[in-house]
């Protein structure tokens, strides 16, 4: 178990040192410089002092070797550099735009787990054709969907229509917490739907595959109602391999939180991103994308542990490899 | 065993396969979603043709106008109509799609096909890499691709066709590996058929019915990438129209004009969700273990 812990680690360590060099070299190959873009216009009109003394002061002028370790030592310490653009640190603005996101994930997983779980228990115990096809024909149209028209067809019905909630912005919920539930309920909505599809998909064949194991019929044949068998045995069941996939899950929160929060114009680590590619502002950036490759490597290390934890063969291949 | 017996063998792999793929067909869900797909690309081929209006008609006595019988769409900000401009979108995701959808199927089977004859060294880091991206959210790997290379639409069509590969590579290894292992590729080799020969009179038919129905859904996830950067505006820039480019000009709007971008909405979750049941019920036909 230990060496199984220590492989796992050491690899998302490796993977993680791995993005951070393909981050840093892919957006060195952006054309043009950002120092142009925040002087303003093309280079003609930059007064060549002010463009050199201004790629000084960012570190621009040093060996790309020398701006990466400079990035990394950085961050290893906890900062995260200085924004090419507003002059702010990075962790400032990561700071700044860190609760928001926050919000509006942990809403739309809340909802989107509390809308696909029982609602794929219950195909599972009802087992009636009409009601699996409308579950399947959800799961088609919930992953065809881009979050920017579920967004559109929200904001149109409960902002526009309605006029029941508020479709723009963003409000802390430490000052406001009722204003702040409000403002996030549409973008909530809106990215759990996107994430209730993935999450139904799996879910729905891990159940299935767990309905036909032995145990399960042992459960049926020792006289357990249908919703009994599933409540106790199919479900617990069928969670852990569905943990598996949580870092896909992750994987659509981090990236639909950039269209959401684009759609609704909260202010957020993803509207910050497409901010940061508008203006050239790799170091703000680079930073997080790093921080997004972080999460996801993170979590998905954290889910394999508890896996480990929860399914006990694991635990025993890791001693014996 | 003679030649002969060998070409035989892989024609009737090849007969099944294609009967197979006709029996889908069959399916209601598959052959509805085949037909919005043809009406779909149809629609963009023929869209000078079809075009109620031409594409650049300004009309600024009708800017913004909501859908009537002139202009089932409405209107867009210069007066054009949104039925021509969501038909000359649609050639434009299309293409884009097609192209991109090319690139990630030639690109990533050639990958997976190396990895799985290189089973030493060479394979398990081919393999490494497409796991590595395989997991990162496929927009924030796009983002971070057009940052770094630019929107136009050739950098795109290359972005997203690099996007998709991993996932076309890992496909393409397996079932290579699962033709490897079968009888008519040992007769081949112990009759001493040349390597070339093998891979593209036995191995490439027999694999290309799955690499096929895979190419349906990346089509699909090629339109719905491409509409999602067109969206946060860093995807196809005006005046050259995606149906992503149209959504972002008309959420300008969206307050007051919402049918402007909901149209080419609706248009994009169509073709999205018919190349992907399309996709998937011919991936479930050919896998066994799928259905």
């Amino acid at each position: 178990m230990a060496i199984y812990v220590l492989r796992r680690v050491v690899t998302s360590i490796g993977l993680l040192f791995l993005s951070s060099v393909l981050i840093f070299v892919v957006l060195r190959l952006i054309p043009g410089d950002p120092t142009i873009t925040k002087l303003g216009g093309g280079m003609t009109a930059v007064d060549p002092r002010a463009f050199q003394a201004l790629r000084h002061q960012l570190g621009l002028d040093r060996s790309l070797t020398h701006q990466y370790l400079h990035w990394i030592g950085g961050i290893v310490r906890g900062d995260f550099g200085q924004s090419y653009f507003s002059q702010f640190p990075v962790t400032t603005l990561i700071k700044e735009r860190a609760g928001s996101t926050l919000e509006l994930a942990a809403a739309a997983l809340f909802l989107g787990l509390l809308f696909a779980v029982p609602a794929a228990a219950l195909g599972a115990i009802w087992r009636n054709r009409y009601f699996d096809a409308i579950l399947s024909g959800f799961t088609a149209v919930g992953m065809s969907t881009p979050a920017f028209v579920n967004g559109l067809v929200l904001i149109v019905i409960f902002g526009v229509k309605l006029k029941l909630l508020p479709t723009q912005g963003y409000v802390s919920f430490e000052n406001h917490p009722l204003e702040s539930l409000k403002a996030v309920t549409l973008p909530a909505v809106t990215l759990a739907i996107a994430i209730a599809a993935p999450i139904m998909l799996i879910l729905r064949s891990s159940l299935a595959d767990v309905a036909s194991a032995p145990y399960i019929r042992t459960a049926q044949g020792k006289g357990l109602l249908r919703y009994q068998v599933v409540l106790r045995h199919v479900l617990p069941n069928a969670t852990i391999p569905a943990l598996t996939m949580i870092g896909v899950i992750i994987g659509s929160l981090l990236g639909g939180s950039v269209i959401v929060e684009y759609v609704f114009a909260r202010p957020g680590l993803g509207s910050l991103m497409v901010d940061a590619i508008y203006q050239r502002d790799y170091a703000v950036l680079q930073t997080l994308v790093l921080l997004a490759a972080g999460v996801f490597i993170i979590s998905s290390l954290l889910i394999d542990l508890l896996y480990g934890v929860l399914d006990p063969r694991l635990r025993v291949q890791g001693r014996e490899a | 065993m003679t030649s002969t017996a060998l070409s035989a063998e892989g024609i009737t792999r090849r007969g099944r396969r294609g009967e197979t793929v006709l029996r889908v067909l069959r399916r209601p869900t598959a052959a509805l979603a085949a037909i919005v797909v043809f009406l779909i690309v149809a629609g963009a081929i023929a869209a000078p043709l079809i075009a109620p209006y031409p594409p650049s008609k300004f009309d600024y006595s009708h800017l913004f106008a909501s859908p009537s019988w002139s202009h089932p769409f409405g209107t867009d900000e210069l007066g054009r109509d949104l039925v021509t401009r969501v038909l000359y979108g649609g050639r434009t995701s299309l293409e884009m799609a097609a192209l991109a959808t090319v690139i990630a199927m030639v690109f990533g089977s050639i990958w997976g096909f190396v990895a799985a004859f290189k089973k030493g060294w060479l394979g398990e880091v081919l393999m490494r890499i497409a796991d590595l991206t395989l997991g990162m959210p496929v927009i924030l790997l796009g983002l971070v691709l057009v940052a770094a290379f630019g929107s136009s639409i050739l950098s795109l069509v290359v972005i997203l066709g690099i996007l998709f590969s991993p996932a076309t590579a890992r496909l393409a290894r397996s079932a290579l590996l699962a033709e490897l292992e079968s009888d008519y590729y040992l007769a081949a080799t112990s009759v001493g058929a040349p390597p070339w020969r093998i891979v593209f009179e036995q191995l490439l038919p027999n694999t290309m019915p799955v690499l096929l129905a895979r190419g349906s859904i990346v089509a699909a996830d090629a339109i719905f990438i491409e509409a999602s950067l067109s969206f946060l505006g860093l995807g196809v820039q005006p005046p050259k129209a995606s149906w992503g480019t149209l959504l972002h000009v008309g959420y300008a709007d969206l307050y007051s004009s919402y049918w402007y971008p909901l149209f080419p909405g609706l248009i994009i979750v169509i073709a999205v969700l018919a190349l992907n049941t399309l996709g998937d019920n011919l991936q479930r036909a050919l896998d066994p273990s799928r259905r």
